[in-house]
């Protein structure tokens, strides 16, 4: 299972240390966890959100936030751009939330019709925890998050997903 | 009743019925006694690294081996522009029908006496009024409190973050100086900081263009969400890093921000450059025109804002005059501004100081023009500044010219304690925090 993952991160991981000389080598954990995260995939990574304690760098938190609503990685020129918008705004709850507005009314965003949603609510909950917490829920997120739904006709997946990535936990790794 | 007096007077009211008597965040019982000189101070950080030869000596192109003079700054000075040369700096004719100059004190020779004089260093010094060491590391907060997280702290109850605005041209480490890291403050006392060239330049315009302004009700689902999310997230790492706004007031600062950048973008925006002409901005320029929309829309009480494009006199003179004499010309328009606006209109004091000043000896290059480019590397030229505060008449003393060559009036390190002065919260602040002294020669 180790041999599997690290393999699987690995050629992730490669390209990304060849073309790019900024990040240290130092911080090889980082990478590897950032390998979980940006890789486009349905699987959970963490058992519970208590793994999570470091938070997630501007370049980080974009290109996964990216990856997340797109399910691509994000082009560079995007990803300096936010970063930098995300840097102008003294407020970082701010800047995300712009940041986030923008990204979600981009016609190309990768986010599921209300008619999904609600066909599957279950399945819409599951899925979306683990597309941006990387793990899944409890029992009793499960439970209160669908009854938040259910009991808004309003709700729509975009406000589910803007919530997800203004959140605490979506910040921290 | 316009909305931000609706929050104000409602957040004050409902403190009021529940907890009367209320202990300030400070621990203090009631509001500091202090008397304000006004309600607003704006802080214009006339930055880049501008010599006093070129400024407030007048000496034009004097120092280029020309026999030319004049004052290239009138709106801010009084003097008489130079006869020769004016193609080098293509002269605008003022905003301001007398110089600012005639409405307050001018600090003619100001000196920044200790440590390196780098634009970093500069900056950190005037807003936190004290000199920085050698190694400042640009990549965290300054050490010591800021001006804005004094003003919060220390003036009563109801000053949030949007009463406090750090504006800069420039991006860089700049963002760091909205609040420091000093214990007893830190960024529960910062300021909104801002960088307009990004949030309504290219990257602006590229990213957040597509975004919509969310319903009242939408806003309110996304939150109730939210809520539930982080209930179930109990980090014990790090806290969220950076200055907080309320919930009301980020919402507030987002709308500004779309209809900003808007504003920009379909080009009907008042700015800081004659006939409205947006071919004719630049960094400084679209700064001061964004600071002017915050002054505007929030009103705040504390605002800095800063140019930068004076330093193109590393390697171009002639443009290093050009963005000067914009420069102040952004000053003038701003000046103007506020005398136009409702509440602010004969309640702002407005200080500018550059950061820092540049050498006395030319380096090896030299413009188009032929003229010689000047860096900045602490001789005793690059330490010296001036400091202008402009006010009401009755609060300020006006006309007053203080200091000469050699015999400086002031230091940079006074910016802080001058600001708190005004705003009548300076005794509230331990004088060991503080290496400047209040420039109170400069108020009736």
């Amino acid at each position: 299972m180790f041999d599997i993952k690290i393999t699987r991160l690995l050629i992730f991981i490669l390209p990304l240390l060849i073309i790019s000389c900024k990040k240290e080598t130092r911080i090889i954990r980082e990478e590897v966890i950032d390998g979980y995260i940006y890789t486009v995939n349905s699987e959970p990574v963490y058992q519970s959100n208590v793994e999570k304690t470091k938070q997630k760098t501007t370049e980080q938190f974009i290109s996964i936030l990216y990856a997340n609503l797109f399910q691509t990685t994000i082009p560079q020129t995007d990803l300096t751009d936010l970063s930098l918008i995300r840097n102008a705004i003294g407020d970082k709850q701010m800047a995300d939330e712009l940041i986030i507005s923008g990204l979600v009314n981009n016609p190309e965003v990768n986010i599921p019709t209300n008619q999904q949603m609600r066909d599957n609510l279950d399945a819409f909950v599951e899925d979306t925890y683990i597309r941006f917490y990387l793990r899944l829920p409890t029992a009793y997120e499960r439970y209160e998050l669908r009854d938040e739904i259910e009991s808004d006709l309003d709700m729509t997946p975009q406000d589910v997903y803007v919530a997800f990535a203004i959140s605490n936990e979506y910040k921290f790794y | 009743m316009n909305r931000r007096d609706f929050l104000k007077k409602a957040s004050i009211a409902t403190s009021g019925i529940i907890s009367a008597p209320y202990i300030l965040p400070t621990g203090r019982l009631f509001a500091p006694t202090g008397q304000r000189l006004v309600n607003h101070v704006v802080f214009v950080l006339f930055a880049g690294g501008v010599r006093n030869q070129e400024a407030v000596d007048q000496q034009f192109l004097a120092n280029q081996g020309l026999t030319t003079e004049g004052n290239i700054m009138n709106n801010m000075l009084a003097g008489a522009a130079p006869t020769n040369y004016t193609s080098l700096y293509n002269p605008l004719n003022p905003v301001l029908s007398q110089p600012l100059q005639n409405s307050g004190t001018l600090f003619k020779e100001v000196i920044y006496s200790q440590g390196p004089t780098g634009h970093y260093n500069g900056h950190t010094v005037a807003l936190t009024g004290n000199y920085t060491e050698t190694g400042l590391n640009l990549a965290i907060n300054p050490e010591f409190p800021t001006i804005f997280e004094y003003y919060r702290k220390h003036n009563g109850l109801d000053q949030t973050a949007l009463d406090a605005w750090w504006i800069s041209e420039s991006l860089g480490p700049y963002p760091s100086l909205n609040y420091s890291r000093h214990p007893n403050y830190g960024a529960g006392f910062g300021a909104n900081y801002l960088h307009p060239q990004t949030v309504f330049g290219e990257e602006g315009v590229r990213q957040l263009s597509s975004i919509t302004d969310y319903h009242p009700e939408e806003v309110a689902r996304i939150n109730r969400v939210k809520q539930l999310l982080d209930n179930n997230f109990n980090n014990s790492g790090e806290a969220i890093p950076g200055i907080q706004n309320t919930g009301d007031n980020r919402e507030w600062i987002k709308e500004f921000l779309t209809n900003t950048l808007n504003g920009f973008e379909n080009q009907s925006l008042d700015i800081a450059v004659p006939g409205n002409n947006y071919f004719g901005l630049n960094g400084d320029l679209a700064t001061i025109s964004t600071a002017w929309q915050v002054l505007d829309q929030f009103a705040p009480e504390l605002t800095v804002v800063s140019t930068f494009n004076v330093d193109a006199c590393h390697n171009n003179f002639s443009y290093y005059l050009n963005a000067l004499h914009r420069a102040d010309y952004g000053v003038g328009w701003l000046w103007d501004k506020i005398q136009s606006h409702p509440t602010m209109a004969n309640d702002t004091i407005l200080i500018a100081m550059p950061e820092h000043g540049r050498n006395l000896e030319s380096n090896t290059l030299t413009d188009a023009n032929g003229l010689r480019a000047y860096d900045h590397t602490g001789d005793d030229n690059s330490r010296r500044c001036f400091t202008l505060i402009a006010g009401p008449q009755g609060v300020v003393n006006q006309g007053q010219v203080l200091g000469s060559i050699g015999n400086p009036a002031a230091e940079t390190i006074d910016i802080v304690p001058t600001i708190a002065y005004a705003l009548g919260f300076d005794d509230q602040i331990s004088g060991s925090l503080m290496q400047g002294r209040v420039l109170e020669e400069a108020f009736v």
